[in-house]
């Protein structure tokens, strides 16, 4: 599965898009989280790998801005491994491993749909992709 | 209980380089396998570590004379004030004060910080002017080389255990614990447990005045105990000095809770000689045996409500018991540091770096943590409750109107035939619905009500109406029937009093 951050801006915020490319494509997408703000709407969204490059195209050609990767970044130089961040993970994305050093796993973290964790780092270590 | 190595005996040895040092976690697994009698002949001294949030920390600095010369009166260092607390050009430089012009993000902490990384810094800073110290304003750029002093001096550091904290109440809390969610969403603790510094020698026999210690990746001394040291309840504390000069941001790290403040993360380490068995086996201490209790931040009162205990063996494995739910649990120390500060301490004794100190003078063991005096206590709302106006939902827009006339208020509460509250009327949701011609009352309710309970306090109240931008809050019992209400004009005047 491919994860990626479809950003809903001006008039692609108020249509189906989403399940055009469903039906057009023929693929299942999976949701795993959506926000809405002034500024627009994001979706996390995952795809089946061998799809992902097709479905991909699809929400572009519709003008929904799609970002793939990275959707936090952890700075390792203001990082002490405190853990203040690890209880506020709603899907356990923020583990603290044996040696009591906290590892963020990219694959289950929700990213800017999420970003409770953001300001429970006492050392702004933590940054959303945006 | 008598003695089998005195302190001058373990210098010797780190002398020779023969010392034999473990951490307290080695000592754990020795004194679990061989027991505390071998352990104790074999072990001549085990290293502590702690690396967490320590508000109360500070640096003192001196900046040597300008020409003409200052008596400074007030000084900002990057937009932080710093206090003058003695002559001319001695700056304290408080972990908590904030910047100025980025508050809640950048402090003193953080100034402590970028000095000891060699950053420079700038300094403002102005004077009344006198005949001997006639300049009234300086600013200037300094680096921690340029400074004649530079010591960190924290009166209250290292606490031996602290409170696990979670929030009870129906709102997020941002804390001095850290950020917690409603209705114990999570919890957070302090402290390093079974590494903890003060908890291995929890009766103070080897630490005191004068006991040389790892402070911020140096040398440093414990020069007292700390304030609100509360050594019966097991909160004991300490004062410390170090050079910071000579320290390092890898232990010494300027942090930010966000809608609490700023502070300094101080990594400390503290060396217990193993003198006798008794010191031995009280090094030895597992987290499984080192409690603390569970406390309901969501009450913002001295005495928060304690909603049962924990060890730390169980906050270390990231998850709690609250009310027969799991709770995640974050530790807010870091505990991979505290780990770090244990074994290079070690490391320094067995490379005969750091030698051992006894102290002139023990930790008491005896003191009490008073509470404040205060001349008037706590208000609590149910002391300025004033009788609500209410209506029901099916009432005349025109009628509630007349109401608030009658009675001039600005408020009027919305209940159900039970007595209970389901929305708020204000005057200017009345005069508005009048200009728009709405005649509907339940279009122009509130439903979303922010209350209180008669026994918070009105700083409560007080706070709540300011975060939410609201005028009034209908008092309520606990089953949600309307008591009263109290408005921010109530509270300006009596706050006003006090
Ligand atoms: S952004 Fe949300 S999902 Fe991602 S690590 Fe932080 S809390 Fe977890
Ligand atoms: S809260 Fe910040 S510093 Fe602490 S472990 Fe998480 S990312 Fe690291």
């Amino acid at each position: 599965m491919v994860r990626v951050l479809l950003k809903f801006r001006g008039k692609t915020v108020t249509q189906p898009v989403t399940s055009q490319v469903i039906l057009e494509q023929r693929v299942p997408i999976n949701i795993l989280a959506a926000s809405i703000d002034q500024s627009g709407g994001e979706i996390l969204a995952e795809i089946p790998d061998q799809s992902a490059q097709k479905v991909i195209e699809s929400f572009k050609a519709k003008g929904v801005e799609v970002k793939v990767g990275e959707l936090i970044v952890v700075d390792k130089e203001r990082c002490v491994d405190c853990g203040a961040c690890y209880s506020l993970c709603p899907v356990n994305a923020i583990t603290i491993d044996e040696e009591y050093k906290v590892n963020f796993d990219g694959n289950k973290c929700l990213g800017s749909t999420c970003g409770l964790c953001v300001d429970a780092c006492p050392f702004r270590a933590i940054t959303l992709v945006r | 209980m008598e003695n089998i190595r005195t302190i001058e005996e373990i210098n010797d040895k780190i002398r020779r380089g023969d010392a034999v040092v473990l951490t307290a976690e080695e000592m754990i697994e020795l004194v679990e396998s061989k027991g505390v009698k071998v352990a104790a002949k074999e072990v001549d001294v085990v290293t502590t570590g702690t690396f967490g949030a320590m508000c109360s920390s500070g640096a003192i600095i001196n900046l040597g004379h300008s020409d003409p010369p200052i008596k400074i009166h007030r000084a900002w260092i990057n937009d932080v004030e710093v206090s003058h607390p003695g002559a001319a050009v001695d700056l304290y430089i408080g972990a908590t004060q904030m910047s100025e012009t980025r508050p809640f993000e950048y402090g003193g902490g953080h100034v402590i910080e970028d000095l000891i990384r060699g950053k420079e810094v700038e300094l403002r800073a102005v004077a009344y002017g006198t005949d001997c110290y006639p300049r009234t304003r300086i600013e200037t750029t300094i680096t921690k080389y340029d400074l004649n002093q530079f010591y960190l001096l924290n009166f209250r550091n290292c606490y031996q255990r602290y409170n696990c904290a979670t929030n009870g109440s129906d709102e997020i809390k941002y804390t001095y614990m850290g950020k917690l969610y409603p209705r114990y969403g999570n919890a957070t603790f302090s402290g390093s447990g079974e590494l903890n510094p003060l908890m291995k020698d929890p009766d103070y026999e080897t630490i005191g005045v004068g006991t040389r210690i790892f402070l911020g990746g140096a040398q440093g001394y414990v020069i007292g105990e700390g304030t609100q040291h509360d050594p019966k309840s097991g909160f004991g504390t300490i004062m410390v000095r170090g050079d910071a000069k000579k320290m390092s941001p890898e232990f010494i790290r300027g942090a930010a809770f966000t809608k609490y403040g700023t502070t300094l993360y101080v990594g400390i380490g503290i060396p217990i000689p193993i003198l006798n068995e008794r010191l031995a086996a009280k090094a030895a201490l597992k987290d499984e045996e080192i409690f603390t209790d569970i406390v309901d931040y969501g009450v913002p009162r001295r005495d928060r409500p304690k909603l049962g205990k924990v060890s730390y063996k169980e906050l270390k494995s990231g998850k709690i018991t609250i009310k027969d739910r799991d709770v995640k649990v974050s530790p807010l120390s870091s505990i991979r540091k505290a780990r770090v500060i244990a074994e290079t301490l070690k490391r320094w004794i067995e490379e005969g770096t750091f030698f051992l100190t006894a102290p002139v003078e023990r930790l008491p063991r005896d003191t009490v943590f008073k509470p404040m005096k205060q001349i008037e206590g706590p208000v609590f709302l149910r002391s300025i409750v004033r009788p609500a106006v209410t209506c029901s939902e099916d009432e005349d827009l025109e009628a509630v109107a007349s109401k608030l006339i009658e009675n001039s208020v600005n408020h009027i509460v919305v209940t159900g035939p039970d007595g209970k509250l389901t929305g708020i009327v204000t005057s200017w949701d009345i005069t508005k619905a009048v200009a728009q011609g709405i005649t509907d009352l339940r279009k122009v309710i509130t439903r979303k009500v922010f209350t209180a309970l008669p026994d918070e306090t009105v700083d409560v109240a007080s706070r709540r109406m300011a975060q939410h931008g609201i005028s009034a809050l209908p008092i309520v019992d606990s089953d949600g029937r309307v008591l009263g209400i109290v408005t921010s004009e109530d509270i300006a005047k009596l706050l006003g009093r006090r």
